[in-house]
């Protein structure tokens, strides 16, 4: 019994993770049609922005400072998502789509290239934060209770965005310009500015995944790369452009991942694309996507 | 063979030792050397001035990079101790072109082609990963292009891919005797395992670990049984259901071959999980990759593989001078200590030289490739982790294998092998011989299963 809670528990972690990535990433398709392939990098820049701010620039201060610190790779994330969506990405939006598949591609090799040229090839850790909430008892099992604590934002991001998009003015006009973008803009709707919101809020997310699994996980050069793969197999299964897609995706893609380690462990790596693999077969616009 | 050995009796045979070191740190006996560097001879003919070119090929991006950087650091401090020095017989400066390993397999090659073609290398150096080697060797042999790889030590090299090499050389220790050395160590260390469990990263070194350490273990501890296997991800970073699995499966030992971030993730879940007071832990490389990056929070009493290969801390103080002087060199250099693979890059620029040097004793001026290629076949050189020998047969280097256990020491910011328990096992022991036929998965593999005995318990 104690072993399924943690199993569960495993995967939830997972989901968090993977719903944060994916579900920025859906959002910004969502409303630009953009499919951004820095994205991954951009959660890796938030992780290393808080592993150093909490592994090295702050080592040793308080406790309470480092938590504190812990959110800062999200809005390091955002800020670079405010600057690059007006000046890299506005440009490409009549363009065909090839192009914007091109810029951001480049833009992924540029991140990479910038993350190591300012923190270096090898891994940093913020383990203080990890180690210091210290673990629970489940049973025969212990369990950080950090991971808790990942599982809880993931949850809260989940509900804070349902909200943000269905119960709020801004939710109204979003969801507006990603249905008709001239149509908004005809209405009066500030088009850039929603633009350079979303994808803000987009790359907040992905920061945001980064910096909540860099003390458990550290740093690493290639965890951009990673995540984005990752994230498709997300979003994919749940359906591109749909925030209840990434978030059914990502609990399926958790799910699936720990009954696959447990249960078949030579083909861990083949599991999660064999999920994906049937999901477009039955369904090619993943299970919460609407057909074109 | 008419009776079974007991363990202790077979382990002696070979030559499996646990020695203590000297005290760690700087000795008071300061040896002013120049590296390996040895007193310059005047060269014979005339030495052309243009420079000898390296193409060094590693991980520079990505996650292998934990390993690239300090093998480009070795190959780079070595070079610029020969070039203070005039260069390679005093007069050709040793110039290093790199190409990011990174790329791909596929982009590789053509980068090792292009630099042969329209670089004019003089010699190819590096690769990190088992999955280029394999693809690397048979362009260098095609290109007629001097190699040595550092890493990237698959058996599959010279037992598949190149098995007639004549240009390409390779110097860390041979993939095979990471899982042999970490198998006999537990056989050695902790003979009572009854159970254990296998956590390895899914692709070529994760599957050569498994294979060694499992057949080693099948005859030094015939009674112990595999109760879990879980195959990450290479460069995951998530082991949480992983260990989730381990401690369910209640194993005595944990064997894993995770290394670089991968490991210092592993352990750190690991130890909020309760890991490490459940079971042993033997690991082939949870120290070798990068010195620095494993914390004091790291349990002590882990068997923390080296990559059977080096670990800048033995041979202690003042035993070896080559190692002293070379790691204090690196750390002023580089404000970081060495790790195999900067071992190794240094080490094969050395022998490089010697080669150079020693065919141009017997033919005079520069030495044609074929001459140099003659020196390194059987050379036994004195590198900072020891003698290594180049066999002739195969090109492959062998090194005497080298583990031991992590410890806290007030020295050093992070783990290091403790001195007093080091294990050393002669490689001659644990690989295959000259003339053994090619075997599956590998020659070593398949000598061990036919010449080695099962013990008696």
């Amino acid at each position: 019994m104690d072993i399924l809670v943690v199993h569960l528990f495993n995967a939830l972690l997972y989901a968090s993770v993977l719903f944060l990535i994916a579900g920025g990433l859906s959002l910004i398709y969502g409303v630009m049609r953009i499919v951004n392939l820095a994205h991954g990098n951009l959660f890796a820049f938030g992780a290393f922005l808080t592993a150093s701010a909490v592994g090295q620039w702050f080592a040793g201060s308080n406790s309470a400072l480092l938590y504190l610190l812990l959110p800062i790779g999200a809005f390091g994330a955002a800020a670079i998502g405010a600057v690059l969506e007006p000046t890299l990405l506005r440009p490409f939006y009549r363009r065909p789509e090839e192009y914007q598949l091109l810029v951001t591609f480049g833009l992924m090799m540029i991140l990479e290239d910038l993350i190591r040229f300012i923190w270096g090839p090898y891994p940093i850790s913020a383990t203080v934060l990890f180690s210091k909430m210290g673990s629970a008892k489940i049973g025969d099992f212990v369990y950080p209770r950090y991971n808790l604590l990942v599982i809880a934002v993931g949850g809260l991001a989940a509900l804070f965005l349902w909200a943000f998009i269905y119960r709020t003015k801004f939710g109204v006009v979003l969801r507006a310009t990603s249905q008709d973008m001239r149509r908004a803009a005809a209405l009066g709707v500030n088009v850039n500015l929603v633009y350079v919101q979303a994808f803000t809020i987009g790359c907040f997310m992905a920061g945001l995944a980064g910096a909540i699994i860099v003390p458990s996980q550290s740093a690493v050069l290639g965890m951009g790369v990673d995540a984005l793969v990752l994230s498709f197999i997300v979003v994919v299964t749940g359906g591109l452009g749909s925030l209840e897609g990434a978030l059914v995706g990502a609990l399926i893609v958790g799910t699936v991942r720990e009954i696959g380690i447990s249960m078949f462990p030579e083909i861990e790596l083949a599991v999660l694309y064999l999920i994906a693999a049937i999901v477009l077969i039955f369904r090619p616009a993943g299970l919460f996507g609407k057909t074109a | 063979m008419s009776s079974r050995p007991t363990r202790r009796d077979f382990l002696s045979q070979l030559g499996v030792t646990a020695a203590a070191g000297a005290a760690v740190g700087g000795s008071a006996v300061g040896l002013i050397g120049a590296g390996i560097a040895q007193a310059q001879e005047k060269p014979k003919g005339t030495i052309p001035s243009t420079p000898f070119k390296i193409g060094h090929m590693t991980f520079f991006t990505g996650a292998g990079a934990v390993l690239g950087e300090p093998m480009y650091k070795g190959n780079l401090l070595a070079a610029e101790e020969i070039n203070a020095q005039g260069g390679l017989l005093g007069k050709r400066k040793i110039e290093i072109l790199k190409a990011d390993e990174a790329a791909g397999t596929d982009a590789n090659t053509k980068e090792m082609r292009r630099l042969k073609l329209s670089e004019k290398i003089d010699m190819f150096m590096g690769i990190t990963s088992s999955g280029n080697t394999p693809a690397l060797g048979p362009v260098a042999e095609e290109l007629k292009l001097l190699t040595i790889f550092v890493d990237g030590c698959t058996d599959f090299l010279f037992d598949k891919a190149v098995p007639n090499p004549r240009y390409v050389f390779r110097i860390t220790n041979i993939q095979s005797a990471d899982g042999s050395t970490c198998a006999l160590a537990v056989a050695a260390t902790w003979p009572q395992i009854k159970t254990y469990a296998h956590i390895h990263p899914d692709y070529s070194y994760g599957r050569n670990c498994f294979d060694h350490f499992s057949i080693v273990t099948k005859k030094m501890l015939p009674n112990a049984k595999s109760v879990s296997e879980s195959w990450p991800k290479l460069f995951a970073t998530d082991f949480t259901p992983h260990i989730t699995k381990t401690l369910a499966a209640k194993p005595d030992l944990l064997v894993t071959s995770l290394w670089g971030g991968d490991y210092v993730a592993f352990y750190k879940q690991a130890l909020q999980q309760g890991l490490f007071g459940k079971m042993k832990v033997a690991t082939t490389l949870a120290l070798g990759s990068v010195p620095q990056s494993i914390g004091k929070d790291h349990p002590e009493g882990v068997l923390t593989g080296v990559h059977s290969n080096y670990h800048f801390t033995y041979p202690a103080g003042n035993r070896w001078p080559l190692n002293k002087t070379f790691v204090e060199k690196y750390h002023a250099k580089f404000n970081e200590y060495p790790n195999f693979q900067a071992e190794g890059a240094y080490t094969a620029t050395y022998v490089l030289k010697t080669a150079i040097e020693k065919a141009n004793k017997l033919v005079g001026g520069w030495p044609d490739d074929d001459a140099i290629i003659g020196q390194i076949e059987g050379m036994m050189f004195p590198g900072p982790g020891g003698y290594v020998y180049f066999r002739p047969d195969n090109h492959q280097g062998y090194k005497d294998a080298i583990t031991g256990f992590s410890k806290n020491v007030a020295e050093y910011p992070f783990p290091i092998l403790d001195p007093h328990r080091i294990i050393t096992i002669p490689i001659r022991n644990i690989t295959a011989p000259p003339g053994w036929p090619k075997g599956e998965p590998t020659s070593t593999y398949t000598w061990i299963d036919q010449t080695w005995p099962v013990v008696k318990a």
